[in-house]
Parts: C-alpha cells; sequence; structure tokens
C-alpha cells in the first residue's frame, strides 16, 4: 500500500468489489461507504441523497465512540453498531485488520440479520483479499 | 449554575485534546485514531468524534469540557455539541497555515453560537512561532467582526495555571452574559476582553 488508505487504488478498488457483493446480498440497500478510521472515502455505492463525506465522517465518528464506550465499560471492542430508525436502519462494522469501517444503510424491507450478515461477509471478504495481497 | 458545558474548537493541531487534558480532574474520554494522511498534517493521531473531561469550578460548578474534531469533514459533531455548549474556547496554532485564516473561518462556521455564546480565543504554539501577533489576531477580528471584542490571549495547552485562567475568563463571561439582555451582549463581550491567560492583545 502506498499513501494514505483513501489514495490507495488497491485498497479502493477492493472495497468497491465488497461493497457491489454487498448491494447483490441485500438489495434493500440504500447506502454504504467504506471509511478510513479517521473519516475519509475509501469507496462508496448508490451515493445519491447521502453524500459520502459526511457519511465518512460520521461513519468514523460513531466507530471511535463506540469504541471509546466499550472501553470506559471493560467489555471488549466494538463488534458493531446498529442505529434503526422509522423507515430503515444502519450497520456499521470494522474490516478486521484494517484501520477501515464499513458502514451501510438499509431499508425497512430488510431485516436486520441479513443485512448484518451479509456486511459482515463483505467486511471479511474486503480484508482477506488486503491481507492476502499484502502477505 | 450547576452545570456548565464547554466546547473546544479549532482547526486540527491546535492543541485542543492537550487543552482538555490538562484541565480535567477526570480520565479524559478520548475518541483518537491514527491519522492516515501525513501529508496534510503531520499529526500522528486525530480525534474523530470527541474529547470529554471535567473539572470543578468555585464550590461546586462541574464544568463540562468537549474538544471537538478540527476537520471540516466532523462538522456534524461541531453541530452536536454546540446544541449544548454555552461557551467556546476557540484555539488556533499560531505554527499552523494561515492561524488567522483558520480562526476567522471557524467563528463564521460557528455563527450563531458566537452571537449568542461567550467565546475566548486562544492562540497556541507561540513558541514555535512568534508571527503573527496577538495584535495582528486582534486586528483581523476587529476588521471581519466590528464591534464584537472577543478575548484573545496566547496560552501554552499543557499549563494548566494558563489554561484554568482562560478557562475562568471564559466561565465569567458566560456569567456576566447570563446578567443582562441579549441586545447589550455584544457591548460585555467588550468589556470582558483583556489579560487572561498568559499574554493577551
Amino acid at each position: 500500500m502506498n499513501g494514505p488508505l483513501h489514495r490507495d487504488e488497491n485498497v479502493i478498488e477492493r472495497s468497491n468489489e465488497g461493497l457491489a457483493a454487498l448491494y447483490e446480498a441485500c438489495r434493500a440497500l440504500v447506502y454504504a461507504t467504506v471509511a478510513t478510521d479517521d473519516g475519509f472515502v475509501v469507496a462508496s455505492i448508490l451515493e445519491g441523497r447521502v453524500q459520502a463525506s459526511s457519511m465518512a465522517g460520521m461513519a468514523s465518528s460513531m466507530q471511535a465512540l463506540g469504541d471509546a464506550v466499550t472501553r470506559e465499560l471493560e467489555i471488549g471492542g466494538a463488534e458493531y453498531i446498529i442505529i434503526a430508525a422509522d423507515r430503515g436502519y444502519t450497520i456499521q462494522l470494522r474490516i478486521p485488520g484494517q484501520p477501515l469501517v464499513l458502514s451501510a444503510v438499509f431499508d425497512s424491507a430488510e431485516t436486520v440479520g441479513k443485512g448484518l450478515a451479509a456486511s459482515r461477509v463483505s467486511a471479511l471478504d474486503i480484508s482477506a483479499k488486503l491481507l492476502t495481497e499484502a502477505a | 449554575m450547576a452545570e456548565l458545558v464547554i466546547m473546544f474548537a479549532g482547526p486540527m493541531g491546535s492543541g485542543k485534546t492537550a487543552a482538555v487534558q490538562t484541565l480535567s480532574e477526570i480520565d479524559v474520554v478520548l475518541t483518537e485514531v491514527a491519522n492516515s494522511d501525513r501529508q496534510a498534517s503531520d499529526k500522528a493521531t486525530t480525534t474523530v468524534a470527541l474529547d470529554y473531561g471535567e473539572i470543578t469550578v468555585g464550590d461546586d460548578e462541574k464544568v463540562r469540557l468537549y474538544g471537538v474534531p478540527g476537520q471540516k469533514r466532523f462538522s456534524f459533531m461541531w453541530r452536536i455539541i454546540r446544541e449544548r455548549a454555552i461557551g467556546m474556547v476557540l484555539l488556533v496554532g499560531n505554527d499552523g497555515p494561515s492561524p488567522i485564516d483558520g480562526m476567522l473561518e471557524f467563528l463564521d462556521e460557528f455563527d450563531d453560537f458566537v452571537d449568542r455564546s461567550a467565546v475566548v480565543i486562544g492562540v497556541t504554539r507561540s513558541d514555535l512561532a512568534s508571527s503573527p501577533t496577538l495584535a495582528d489576531y486582534r486586528a483581523a477580528l476587529d476588521h471581519h467582526r466590528p464591534g464584537m471584542s472577543l478575548p484573545v490571549v496566547s496560552v501554552d495547552t499543557r499549563n494548566r495555571g494558563q489554561m484554568r485562567v482562560l478557562l475562568m475568563t471564559l466561565v465569567e463571561s458566560i456569567q456576566t452574559r447570563a446578567l443582562i439582555p441579549a441586545s447589550a451582549s455584544a457591548s460585555t463581550s467588550a468589556s470582558t476582553s483583556g489579560d487572561s491567560g498568559g499574554e493577551a492583545a
């Protein structure tokens, strides 16, 4: 990897592949992004009413707050964050082994369980590809 | 007043996290992560959500200290914290790129807050860059916001004594504003200007 992650073409490509796979698995996906821990957009899909840079900033902050809460409570690391709303929900989780966060928005047609499972699979796929290429 | 919420804002690298850590009487809640863009800023870490600390002033007034991220991509955190805050310490690193422009941009960004709340400006890292001077900041403020005189103070965010004086200047300003009608607040800002932490303009 060269330079910042959000400008690394390989990381961007693998993230785009992961997001495309997530959309294939869950058509109720409204929007998704992969962002760096410090809030830069790496890749996004279904950009429309959601501004990618804004979503990346929020994803970064939410992840850091989740980590801070679990640290204060001494209950281990934050695995994922779910926010349920009237017309949908967001799922956010870290991409294992990478300073990256996957954040996805689903409409209410999708079950939380399916959205979480698909998001986890995508995050693991992105992680596995990046780790394999780095080895 | 039982509790005060004070926000620490300012450009990246101006010392917001250090300021909260220096002042806080509790272990500070930090949300720092590795800074992945060292070309933009050479800091190793950066705050992405907030810093949180507490300090007691007087007999029983608890002051809640919130540091917010400096980059605009986290501006939603600014909105969240400023809804609760009644005062702001705006920190500006004197060694940063265009520090006066940075100060003015933040004041514009927090325009409504500046109009209704107490604000003090702390110029940091003056040991690393002697220019611009506090008089330069003052002149820029007078030009940009005529009639609104905000305290401008040189501080070392690692120095607890200086930071306490800066904080108390803000608390005094908040309490003074609470005693007078809003229409007179601009003149009150002017009356609270002056010596505070370190060197003042």
